[in-house]
């Protein structure tokens, strides 16, 4: 997700920034995740990816994984923040666990013109161990996975091919302590 | 035909109400409430005190709160009727007062067809409360409303709103009664029941170790109730440390105990300022580091330990980093202290803080709060200590409004009691004080309610006086009226060159006048003549009364610091002057 953005960032959260994945267990009722948002733009916090899914349906509860960026005091503000809403059961940084796994998913689907290309495309899907999904004449579609780093890096790599075209989406990272 | 044990979404709220011991709702009706009217007009155990608009419903709900320790509850139709509470909803908020806001909302069928008089009712409050709910089955509702109060009154309480759609006001379903809920734990944030007996050890190890200690006390000893305070109380008596008190914090500690330093802050007493920005060792019970507390941050206190006793955990370094905290609730923190310093004999005996004391008087030798009262003109301040020592001997509450007289009220106006002090602190809404005086006379029948105002102030919700003269209540609305919106006058004298840009309140009412049209008496004060008499009679009068005080319109309220400026660079009079400097970084902050 892209950082820029024509309005103003606030200054003290890009102060020694860092990022910073948060794991929110929740109540699935209707407005939770307007409160979380509106918690994040309400006191000027960034989000830079979001993940909601339902994750026991019996009990009706949802894991939202948040990507923020702000300095350490930020962040625990954030969490204090988080757990002071009703339906919030708790609010965790990834970082501050002994042990946590973080993944995120990728889809890309990629035109190209020549041999070439989808030679070099090829090559990087092969290294990157993404998954093909569809393929026909001139277009592929990739599934990959993994931390948000490594995607990046797919990415990075793709765009060093000239002349294809490119169109992806992500899913967020997503994690879990372990 | 229905079965008989169920009931309406209408009558499932008022069983509800009387569950929760309610028996007072602030409220105006409108299309999609009327079932609920339509109950209320069938029974006898819950008093309808109809406002004369939304927000004074919102404002008496606080003040009746306030002033009684109880959760205040207000009834209010869907879209402008719910807009209008929006900033007492912000107000209690900001000032952790527990309410239960009750308004109506079109039928479910039409909620998002843009139908008359629907708003986005928990959209648009979301923000400002702290939980909110629209109530679609009505099978859901008695649970919704238990859950709403126990909320609104746990941990750092708050308000909380229950939008219910007209189909559900008349659908049917069986009551569950308050007992029969169990509360999901998560949900209800009540805080630690365990004392941190850590913290305790810690402190008291300070406290022994510390030559200059200070207790600064704010609003959260005054939520975790009276014994609160009875235990602080105990704990200076053993210790014979100096404490300061937040603007809200006023009555937890007696004013005119010779340990208080009165209150801090932006305009607080020098000797709290200076305590606070020299003592080595803060205990902060129940504050939250308010930059109107603060001034400059990297100026504050900067050679203390800090300990910071706050039920809600965001409070705790989110302004300002403190060394030790704990989330427990106040009273029991106290409490396991003084039994601690008990069961052990520690005795505070020889550490008398002497020294701290002797700089203590010294700064109090500046006084601070003295003004010249001449023979002519009324000084605002001396209106408000007249009124302190002829009322004071009387079972009194004051509210106020905003402005100039508010501060001058915190600092002539001595409270010895919690409770007693309804202002409206974190949002500094005008307007507040009326109704509020409103809802605390309701739940004090008996006792005098005085609201201390601004003239400008006052107009914002004045038709509440009908409120006032319709249900009999005796309030007082004590106006210090400087035909000015004085404080916003005195930013222009002290930070814009004097440019009086509309803080003029021209035009005013004859507020004499306006009593009477109302059923309510109206008194006048000219001058310094005629002070004490209109006071008396104002308070003798067992009506609503409107007291025209007419004072120095060109006074300013010192001890000031300037937004920006540290603790120690207060201004004590008009002649002290500001440092350049901060006052071109002060003038962008509010
Ligand atoms: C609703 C609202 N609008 C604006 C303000 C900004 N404000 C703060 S004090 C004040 C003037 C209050 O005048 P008055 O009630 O006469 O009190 P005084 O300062 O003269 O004692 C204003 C406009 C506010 N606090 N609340
Ligand atoms: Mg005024």
């Amino acid at each position: 997700m892209s950082s820029t953005s024509v309005y103003p960032t606030p200054i003290n959260a890009f102060k020694q920034s860092k990022r910073s994945v948060l794991s929110v267990i929740v109540d699935n009722e209707p407005g939770i995740l307007a409160r979380i948002v509106g918690l994040f733009s309400g006191r000027g916090y960034n989000i830079e990816a979001l993940n909601v899914t339902v994750v026991n349906v019996k009990k009706n509860i949802s894991r939202i994984t948040i990507e923020t960026l702000g300095e350490e005091k930020v962040i625990s503000q954030i969490i204090a923040q988080l757990e002071k809403l009703v339906p919030v059961h708790s609010a965790t940084n990834l970082a501050n666990l002994s042990e946590s796994y973080e993944a995120e998913i990728c889809l890309v689907k990629i035109e190209f013109e020549n041999e070439e290309q989808d030679q070099k495309i090829l090559n990087f899907a092969d290294i990157y161990r993404s998954r093909t999904v569809q393929k026909r004449q001139n277009i592929v579609v990739y599934e990959i996975s993994g931390t948000s780093e490594r995607i990046n890096k797919f990415l990075d790599d793709l765009d060093t091919i000239g002349g294809i075209k490119v169109e992806l989406v992500r899913s967020g990272p997503i994690g879990l302590g372990i | 035909m229905s079965n008989e044990n169920e009931f309406t979404g209408a009558d499932i709220l008022l069983k509800a109400l009387k569950d929760q011991e309610v028996d007072t709702i602030f409220g105006y009706p409108g299309g999609a409430v009327l079932p609920i009217y339509d109950a209320i007009f069938g029974q006898n155990f819950l008093k309808h005190v109809l406002v004369r608009q939304e927000a004074g419903a919102v404002h008496a709900a606080e003040g009746y709160a306030r002033s009684s320790g109880k959760v205040g509850v207000l009834l209010v139709t869907s879209g402008p009727g719910v807009t209008n509470v929006v900033t007492g909803l912000t107000d209690a908020l900001m000032d952790s007062i527990p309410i239960v806001c009750i308004s109506g909302q079109v039928p479910s069928h039409l909620i998002g067809t843009d139908a008359f008089q629907e708003c986005d009712t928990t959209g648009i409050t979301r923000p400002c409360t702290k939980h909110n709910y629209l109530v679609k089955d009505v099978s859901k509702l008695s649970e919704t409303i238990h859950e709403a109060f126990k909320i609104a009154s746990s941990g750092r309480p708050g308000p909380v709103l229950i939008d219910i759609p007209k189909d559900v006001q008349f659908a049917k379903s069986k009551y569950i009664s308050k007992k029969d809920i169990s509360f999901r734990e998560h949900r209800i944030k009540a805080g630690s029941k365990n004392v941190d007996k850590n913290f305790v050890e810690e402190l008291v190890i300070h406290i022994k170790k510390s030559d200059r200690p200070i207790f600064y006390v704010g609003g959260g000893c005054l939520n975790s109730g009276h014994q609160a305070s009875q235990e602080l109380i105990k704990l200076v008596n053993k210790t014979n440390i100096p404490i300061t008190t937040t603007l809200h914090g006023l009555g937890c500690f007696p004013g005119e105990d010779k340990n208080s330093l009165g209150m801090l802050g932006m305009h607080g007493n020098y000797e709290a300022n200076l305590a606070m920005n020299k003592c080595d060792l803060m205990i902060n019970v129940g504050a939250r580091f308010d930059d109107r507390v603060t001034g400059r941050l990297d100026a504050f206190s900067p050679d203390s330990i800090k300990f910071h006793i706050d039920i809600d955990q965001s409070s705790i370094n989110k302004n300002v980093k403190v060394n030790f905290h704990t989330n427990t609730d106040i009273t029991l923190t106290l409490k396991e202290i003084n039994s601690f310093i008990d069961s052990n004999n520690i005795d505070f005996g020889d550490k008398d803080y002497s020294n701290w004391w002797g700089q203590i008087n010294e700064w109090r030798k500046k006084e601070c709060l003295h003004y010249e009262q001449g023979d002519e003109v009324i000084k605002p301040q001396h209106a408000i200590s007249r009124l302190y020592e002829l009322t004071k001997q009387k079972d009194t509450f004051v509210t106020t409004e905003v402005g100039q007289h508010q501060m001058w009220a915190a600092q002539y106006y001595k409270f010895s009691k919690p409770n007693r002090w309804i202002t409206s602190g974190g949002l500094g809404t005008m307007g507040f004080g009326m109704p509020a005086a409103v809802g605390a006379q309701m739940a004090n029948p008996d006792s005098l309610v005085i609201d201390i105002a601004g003239e400008a102030s006052f107009l914002m919700n004045i038709q509440e006086i009908a409120t006032a003269v319709q249900y009999k209540l005796p309030i007082k609305i004590f106006i210090l009226n400087n035909e000015y919106m004085g404080m916003v006058r005195q930013w222009q004298e002290l930070l814009h060159g004097s440019r009086y840009s509309e803080s003029y309140v021209d035009a005013l009412p004859d507020f004499k006048k306006l009593a009477e049209s109302f059923n309510a008496v109206g008194v006048r004060a000219k001058n310094i003549s005629e002070l004490d008499d209109t006071i008396n009679e104002m308070i003798s009068i067992d009506r609503p009364v409107i007291a025209d005080i007419w004072v120095d319109k060109k006074e300013n309220c010192f001890p000031m610091i300037p937004s920006g400026a540290a603790h120690h660079e207060m201004l004590l009079s008009k002649y002290d002057k500001e440092n350049p400097e901060n006052q071109e970084k002060g003038k962008v902050l509010v």
